[in-house]
Parts: structure tokens; sequence; C-alpha cells
């Protein structure tokens, strides 16, 4: 069997398994975790966009939750205050969150390294407060309730989010959507364009590469994956509050996209599946659970910098060396 | 073509560059010499616009560089293959080449780079940072060849390169300057500068303190123990 053929057959096994996971989890587990895992696949968004800063640019954002609030609030503000449908109401929150990026962007893409993760910060923080306390907008702690409008209405046939399969197929298909867009955009020029510029911005440069101009469009980029993820999350919980806009959620992304692999499109997907879980698993035994996830960070910026993607590269190829195969017949590439 | 006056930079509170004046014209091939700290560098990156001038001005074909930012330069005009080859180890060669150039595939430019580098038509897929010193050296070159420069600039083209690879880069040097293209060279190999540079311009504490002809410096060895250190070359 061929690299590719291999390659390929995982992919179908994992679809396949994404596709029977309604029937399947109830099936093995209990149907709690069916919704489990949509929340990893709302949340790995999240992590999608840090990652697409830090891992394809070199920018590392602790300020993603202020875009994934913006796209929660757009939600919700667009259906419970504005009387919005399903997916005008999307619309606005994508929008918004892309808008705010791109506001915030023109500022904090000047700056790189430290100085660029504190302005992100603090953008975030100031909109978190102003969020906290414009409760006749925001409903601030306890945020805005909204009645789910159907996603599909026409003629007679009505789908709305509130079928659990339809929702998990529906947080599928646009996470799947997402994914794809990324890893399209990865292997396109503008991708080896935010590549070049991780590398080496100043080398970037001397090739008459615009490198604000670039980091501008990756920030707004990462703003529109940050909002999808917001307003797939305001549906999914019917509600939008500004506790989500604290730098706490921004953290927690960063860690799911550098533990499961800065720098590879399905990293921040494992990250965020294996944080998700192992919370899941022990919070209902334990209320300190954040200290786990605090030792697996740690562990792994020690130990597999390049993340659980960078493990299972380093193992297929020692397998590869082994059996004398060729190596990276099933290695996750880092970039397309 | 080229056309530095009076320029002047300072870092902090050293004064850099302390007034180069300096012309490449068109089609001319100029070397520019000196001991290791003189101001070579920073002078090529007053040129790219990234080392800040605080004085005198830099023109390209009549135009003030002062008004361009360091990615607009290249556009005019201007390659510059910085010291340590200045490619992407990431990328494959091919994505090195077609980085930063507008539109599709430029096939045309492409045959002509690979007709001048073969060996790195023969590594298309292969990452940046996993060819040789001299490959990647190549590679930087041809990726500078890729935006039709009018001018490059090379800083130190053949430092830790192998020799058999140094000359076939001097020989691919000689010949983009052959088909019109002017060349800047910094170079700390004084006998391969003076080959391929019939212009010759020596640095000494910031400012050009020699601008002449190769041929008129290889008969005044005093000159070139005083500015370069050494007794012949």
């Amino acid at each position: 069997m061929s690299a590719k053929a291999i390659e390929r057959s995982l992919w179908a096994l994992f679809a396949a398994f994404m596709i029977a996971v309604p029937w399947i989890i109830p099936a093995l587990i209990s149907s709690f975790w069916v919704s489990v895992i949509a929340e990893i696949l709302i949340w790995s968004l999240l992590a999608a966009s840090v990652n697409l800063l830090f891992g394809y640019v070199g920018l590392l954002s602790f300020g993603q939750a202020l875009y994934f609030g913006f796209g929660m609030y757009g939600v919700a503000i667009g259906i419970q205050d504005l009387g919005l449908s399903f997916w005008p109401a999307f619309a606005l929150g994508i929008v918004a969150s892309m808008t705010m990026a791109l506001v915030t962007g023109i500022f904090a893409v000047r700056l790189t390294w430290h100085y660029f993760a504190i302005i992100t910060v603090v953008f975030s923080l100031i909109f978190y407060f102003l969020a906290l306390t414009n409760k006749w907008l925001t409903g601030g702690d306890d945020g805005i309730n909204f009645a789910l409008p159907p996603t599909i209405n026409i003629g007679g046939f009505n789908k709305s989010l509130t079928d659990p399969i339809f929702q998990y197929f529906f947080v599928l298909c646009t996470a799947a959507l997402c994914f794809l867009l990324m890893h399209r955009l990865v292997g396109s020029p503008l991708g080896k364009a935010f590549l070049a510029i991780r590398d080496n911005d100043m080398r970037a440069r001397l090739i008459g590469l615009n490198v604000y101009l670039l980091r501008l469009i990756a920030f707004v980029l990462s703003g529109f994956l940050a909002g999808v993820a917001g307003g797939l999350f305001a549906f999914f919980g019917r509600y939008a509050s500004a506790t989500y806009m604290f730098y706490h959620v921004s953290g927690e992304a960063v860690v799911w996209a550098i533990v499961g692999g800065a720098g590879t499109l399905l990293g921040p997907l494992i990250g965020t599946t294996l944080f998700i879980i192992v919370r899941e698993i022990v919070s209902t035994h334990w209320e300190h659970h954040s200290l786990i996830v605090g030792t697996v960070a740690i562990l792994a910026v020690m130990f597999a910098p390049k993340g659980m993607v960078g493990l299972w590269n380093d193992f297929i190829s020692r397998i590869a060396e082994r059996s004398g195969a060729p190596v990276g017949a099933v290695e996750l590439r880092t970039e397309p | 073509m080229l056309n530095l006056k009076d320029v002047h930079v300072h870092i902090g509170k050293l004064h850099i560059l302390q007034g180069v004046n300096l012309q490449v014209k068109p089609g001319e091939c100029a070397a520019l010499l000196g001991r290791n700290g003189v101001g070579k560098t920073t002078t090529l990156r007053a040129i790219m616009g990234l080392a800040r001038r605080s004085g005198g001005t830099v023109e390209f074909e009549g135009f003030d560089l002062a008004s361009c930012e360091p990615h607009e330069i290249p556009r005019r005009g201007v390659g510059y293959v910085p010291q340590g080859r200045g490619i992407f180890p990431n990328l494959t060669v091919l994505e090195n080449l077609c980085i930063g150039l507008p539109g599709r595939r430029d096939l045309e430019r492409e045959e002509y780079v690979f007709g001048c580098f073969p060996r790195l038509e023969e590594r298309l897929k292969q990452s940046g940072g996993t060819l040789s010193g001299g490959e990647q050296q190549m590679l930087a070159l041809a990726r500078c060849l890729m935006m039709r420069p009018k001018l490059i600039i090379l800083d130190e083209p053949t430092e830790g390169i192998m020799p058999r690879l140094v000359s076939q880069i001097r020989r691919e040097i000689h010949r983009i300057n052959q088909a019109g293209v002017s060349i800047l060279l910094v170079e700390q190999n004084v006998e391969t500068a003076l080959k391929l540079c019939p212009r010759v311009f020596l640095m000494e504490k910031g400012a050009i303190v020699y601008n002449g002809t190769a041929h008129e410096l290889k008969s005044k060895p005093e000159i070139v123990r005083r500015y370069l250190g050494l007794s012949k070359q």
C-alpha cells in the first residue's frame, strides 16, 4: 500500500467516524459526549485562529477571545435585539469579529513578539471590561439569552439547531469548511508569504513582501476563524456572555494550539480534543482540573516542542526507519 | 543609476556612516571593499531602507529611495542578496523562487534562472534549508533574478562556500552583469572582487576613501595594504 493510499485511508476512517458520531457515541458511551465533540470542534476553530497567527505568521496573540466574543455577541444581539434570522445573525457575528480584528490589527501588527502579545491582551481586556459594564447592550456577566431561529426554513421544511443531530452536523460541516479553507490558504501563495514572514520578516521585506499588510490580512483572517467559533458557540449555548471575552479564554486557546502542534493544520484540533476530554473527565471528580492542563502544557513545551503532531511524525519516522519504508508515509504534514 | 550622496547613518550614539558618496552606473559591476566593521553592510542596509539615514540621499534612477518603504525598493528594480544567503529554509526551492512575485508563475524567467543554475532545477521540491551552503547562495541569487532587477546588491556571496561552487557563482555573477544588470558587490575576498569588478570603492571608518578602477588599485599596493590590510592580492 502506497503512502498516499495509507494517508487517504486514515482520512476516510476519520471522516467516517465523525459522520457516525451521533449514532456510535450514544451506543458506546452516552449522548452527552456527542455535544462534547461538537464543543471540541467549535473551540478548535478558536485554537486554529491562534495557530494561523502563531504557527504560520509568527505572531503570538493572547487576545483571540475578543473576536470570539464579538462573534457571540453579533449572533446574540442580531437575534435578540435586531430580530434577525439565523443566517444574517451568523453573518453579523462574523463581520463584527473581522471588523474588530481589522481595527485592532491596524495597531497591533506594527509590533512583534512580546509587544504584540501584550497589545493583544490589552485590547482584549479593554473590550472585556466595556462589555462587562455596558449591561444595556451586552447583559454583562449575565449575558444575553435568545431563542434559536430556524436554520433552514424553505416552504414546509423546517430545521433548527434544537435538533441535537442536526446541530452536530451543522457544527461539523462549518468546522470542516473552515479547516478546508485553512488548508487551501496555507498552500496558496498567500500562505507561503505568511511562512516567509514567520521565518524571517526582514528577508521577506527584501524580496518585496509588504510585511505589515500581510500580517494585517492574517490578523483579520484569524478574526474570521474566531468569529465563526464565537457565532457557533452562541448558537450552541443559545447564549452570549462577556466572560468568554476574558484573556483566560485566549490563553487556553494558545495552550491547545501549542500542545496540539503550532504550524500544523490539525494541531489545534488535536490539542483542543485532548484538553476538553481531560477537562470533562476530571472536572466531575476534581475542581482543580486546570492543574492538569498546566502540567500537560509545561511537559509538552519541554519535551514535545512541535506538539502532539510533532510527536506523531517522529514516531512514524522511527517506525519507517526501522521497517525501511519511505519516511513521511503517514506523517501529518506541517505544511502542504 | 545608483547614487549615494553624503549618506550618514547613526546607530545610537555611534556615527557609523560618515558621508558615503558612491555611484554605480548602468551595466557597471562595482565592488565595495574594506576591513570588517568599516560600514559596508550598513551602506547596503541604508540603500535598502533597513538602516535609517540621518543625512544624505540615496537615488536610484533619479528617484529618492527615502520615500520608499523597504518592500517597495525591490519592486523598483533593486535586488538584494544579504549576507548569510537570505533564503526561506521551510519553503521549497520553487516556493523560494516564486514567493513575492505578483500574478502567475513566470515560466520564461524560471527557464532563464534554471539556465544560470541548473542544480536548482534538480532540487525544485527540496526545502531550502536542506540545500548545501553553495546551493543556498545560488537560490538566493536566483530568487533575486526572478524579480528582473536592474541592479543587484550582493553582500559577501562567496563567504563560507566551497571553492568549486565559488567559481560557479563568480561566473554567474559575471554572466548576469554581461546581460546588462548592474552589480554592487561587497566582498571580503579581494581577489574575487577585483576579478569581477572593473570599478572599486574602498571604505574606511564609514566613508569612501578610494574610488577607481580595479586595474589602478592593483598597481597601488600601498593603498591595498593600508585599507585592506593585505600585502598583496
